[in-house]
């Protein structure tokens, strides 16, 4: 796959960096609290947030069970409405679907709102490339566009830079002096922006949600740049991922209802934009030509495995929030284009399993992630999965042997009984207060990062012999 | 081009991953996560507005509701009007009584596709009428057609929407069951605006008006008796 090939990623060297970041740490932390409490806050306003979020599951486990059969009558609804559908096996190949319909339309500048599957794709380059000028929307994206970045959140882009850092990266990026007020950066986002969607003649976007049987589309967005990515330009791409689809137009409420609770704790985003192909007859505004990619990119690999759940995100970013590795390293340490718990899943999947060690490891497994979640996707099951892949493809040497020999030790109750023993003697040395902080040889590897508990004086067993002799 | 090839993998991934009777019907969904709008649909509209940063009036009247618009135009200093046609905005005779306060005002049909574009993004005020409200989110929900479009409730940067009571739903799903092939295809364009543009990607910090407008105002024309 190429998915993020050319970005294989250190995890432990961006954690240590992310760790020593008191400013990321801080932003992270309030970031993540912000969300949490607005993520319960959003279940809770429903009468019946489990009995929808069950529905919701179904519906997407409906789906995909069915996903040939709906993508076709997506395809025929999008036709029916004189939009044009596009397959894309791979990222390359979306790339060139996309070049190849700004060139027929003699595009050559283009807006975009905010959408992961761009990113996954690496779309900006190759418009570029194709000499057709790209500017990212959505406020946040504007700034890691500005500043040559890669985005942190999945609904909150920006949010590992200061309100220094954005004056800092827009002022050299529009060569001029601007204050540190977040309201008269926004205000100057806003001018700068005007001017493009003035002159874009393409908009690119994602799509929450395709409806098979009406063939439309769905943005979800706070700021109102996907309502202007979909009305300025003559010409309108969506893309997609093919689990994007849902079967039919009144199933929407029941996810509508529970994504931007999710994500924010809204009750809605502020824009939910619905669209049913290109602009009609005695229209005033709106995309003369609608095209919607639909990319695999190794989806339907996940498709056929017990991965298959991870193809029911929404993208809401609750699980990162939630998320005990997260909170604490942020989103770039993850490499891939997708952070967090579910990018832990994502990335191993669509990149490759052995190319992405770290990764199915940084979660402490303990189930905050799947309580967040709002299809209720069993991330911790997942990643033992992985877990379990990864062992398959790399026996470790070094490691099978311990294995074995810690097999042995298990097996035979004497033996158990001495390595304890043996244990308690060494570490005595070393213990303070109950808790080892420093352990010589391998050992340190563990203790450089945390304390491990020290073996008790007494063993229970023997305790338990003296209570009972 | 690569259509089939394509379509082949899906069918056959779809194939060796469903389980035995995976779920062969789309699951019925009864009643659930219906929340409807409570005893008072207009209250439960209004607090949700408020909640979502927009601002709620209610007029009693017609004169009433003409007045509010104009003291609201007023009060933001609106010189270049967008407006809507037919509707409440009709009814209430809008852009007559706009014209008189001396205001540069726009209808859908004064413009053509060619000349909409430099007209929207020159106006400081839209008014629009409504295709639905949301009560249970308070929301404002508009349908493109050739008089509304698209730009009206977005370019400008102040939003007035003129409703009527009648036009309340009050669920979520209540709007949604109005769309389907059978019922009535959806507008090539349907936006449901649930308060003024925010954003909050500097520091958390919200900021409104990055993109859409930074004001919306929702004026409901109540004349029923209560």
């Amino acid at each position: 796959m190429n998915y993020a090939r050319h970005e294989h990623h250190d995890f432990l060297g961006g954690s240590a960096h992310a760790l020593a970041d008191a400013g990321l740490q801080r932003v992270l932390t309030r970031l993540t609290d912000t969300l949490v409490a607005a993520n319960r806050r959003g279940y809770a306003a429903l009468s019946d947030s489990d009995k929808l979020r069950d529905h919701a599951k179904l519906i997407k486990e409906h789906t995909l069970a069915h996903l040939d059969r709906y993508l076709e009558q997506l395809e025929d609804s999008v036709k029916k409405l004189g939009g044009h559908v596009h397959w894309a096996a791979t990222a390359e190949d979306a790339r060139q679907i996309v070049v190849q319909i700004a060139r027929q339309a003699n595009c050559t500048k283009a807006v975009k709102s905010k959408s992961m599957t761009s990113e996954e794709m690496h779309l900006n380059p190759a418009l570029e490339k194709a000499g057709i000028e790209v500017t990212e929307t959505d406020f946040g994206e504007f700034i890691i566009q500005a500043a040559g970045e890669r985005p942190s959140h999945l609904v909150a882009p920006a949010v590992h830079h200061t309100r220094e850092s954005v004056a800092a990266i827009l002022s050299r990026h529009l060569g001029e002096q601007l204050s540190d007020d977040p309201q008269a950066l926004a205000l100057t986002g806003r001018r700068v922006l005007r001017e493009r969607f003035y002159q874009a003649d393409l908009g690119i976007t994602g799509a929450n949600f395709a409806v098979a049987e009406t063939g439309t589309i769905v943005l979800v967005t706070n700021e109102g740049n996907g309502r202007l990515t979909t009305t300025c330009p003559r010409v309108h791409v969506a893309l997609m991922g093919l689990e994007k689809v849902i079967p039919r137009f009144g199933d929407l409420p029941v996810f509508l209802k529970l994504l931007a609770r999710a994500a924010t704790g809204q009750t809605l985003s502020i824009y939910t934009t619905l669209i049913t192909g290109p602009r009609r007859d005695g229209e005033l505004d709106g995309p003369e030509e609608f095209h919607l990619v639909i990319l695999d990119n190794g989806r339907s690999k996940i498709l056929a495995t017990p991965f298959r759940e991870s193809l029911q995100c929404i993208r809401c970013g609750a699980c990162l929030n939630v998320c005990p590795v997260y909170r604490r390293v942020g989103g770039h340490a993850y490499g891939g284009v997708y952070s967090g718990p579910i990018g832990s899943i994502l990335t191993p999947l669509y990149d490759s399993v052995s190319q992405n060690p770290h990764l199915p490891h940084a979660s402490s497994l303990c189930g905050a992630c799947q309580a967040a979640c709002p299809v209720r996707i069993n991330i911790p099951h997942m990643l033992i999965g992985l877990r379990e892949l990864q062992h398959q493809f790399k026996p470790g040497r070094w490691e099978s042997l311990a294995y074995g020999f810690w097999k042995q030790v298990l097996c035979r109750p004497w033996m158990y009984r001495l390595a304890l023993k043996g244990a308690r003697m060494f570490t005595r040395f070393f213990a303070k207060e109950g808790w080892l902080s420093r352990l010589p040889g391998p050992g340190a590897n563990w203790t450089a990062m945390r304390d491990f508990p020290a073996p008790a004086a007494k063993a229970f067993r023997d305790r338990w012999k003296e209570l009972n002799s | 081009m690569n259509r089939e090839a394509f379509l082949q993998r899906v069918r056959q991934a779809v194939a060796e991953g469903n389980r035995a009777g995976a779920i062969a019907d789309l699951p019925v969904r009864g009643g659930v996560g219906y929340q409807g709008a409570g005893p008072n649909p207009v209250q439960r509209f209004c607090d949700e507005l408020r909640g979502a940063g927009g601002v709620p009036h209610i007029a009693t009247g017609r004169e009433a509701a003409v007045q509010a618009v104009l003291g609201l135009v007023r009060s933001k200093r609106s010189r270049n009007i967008m407006l809507g046609r037919g509707g409440a905005i009709e009814r209430l005779d809008l852009a007559e009584r706009l014209r008189a306060e001396g205001l540069l005002v726009k209808q859908m049909d004064d413009l053509s596709a060619q000349t909409a574009r430099d007209s929207f993004f020159d106006a400081d005020l839209g008014i629009s009428n409504v295709a639905y409200l949301v009560a249970e989110t308070g929301t404002v929900v508009m349908a493109t057609q050739p008089d509304d479009p698209r730009s009206l409730s977005l370019l400008p940067p102040v939003h007035i929407a003129i409703a009527e009571r009648r036009q309340i739903l009050p669920d979520l799903f209540d709007l949604f069951d109005l769309f389907s092939p059978v019922s009535g295809t959806p507008p090539s364009c349907l936006t449901l605006i649930t308060g003024p543009s925010k954003t909050g990607d500097i520091e958390l910090k919200l900021v409104t008006g990055v993109h859409g407008p930074g004001e919306i105002h929702v004026l409901i024309l109540d004349t029923s008796p209560t």
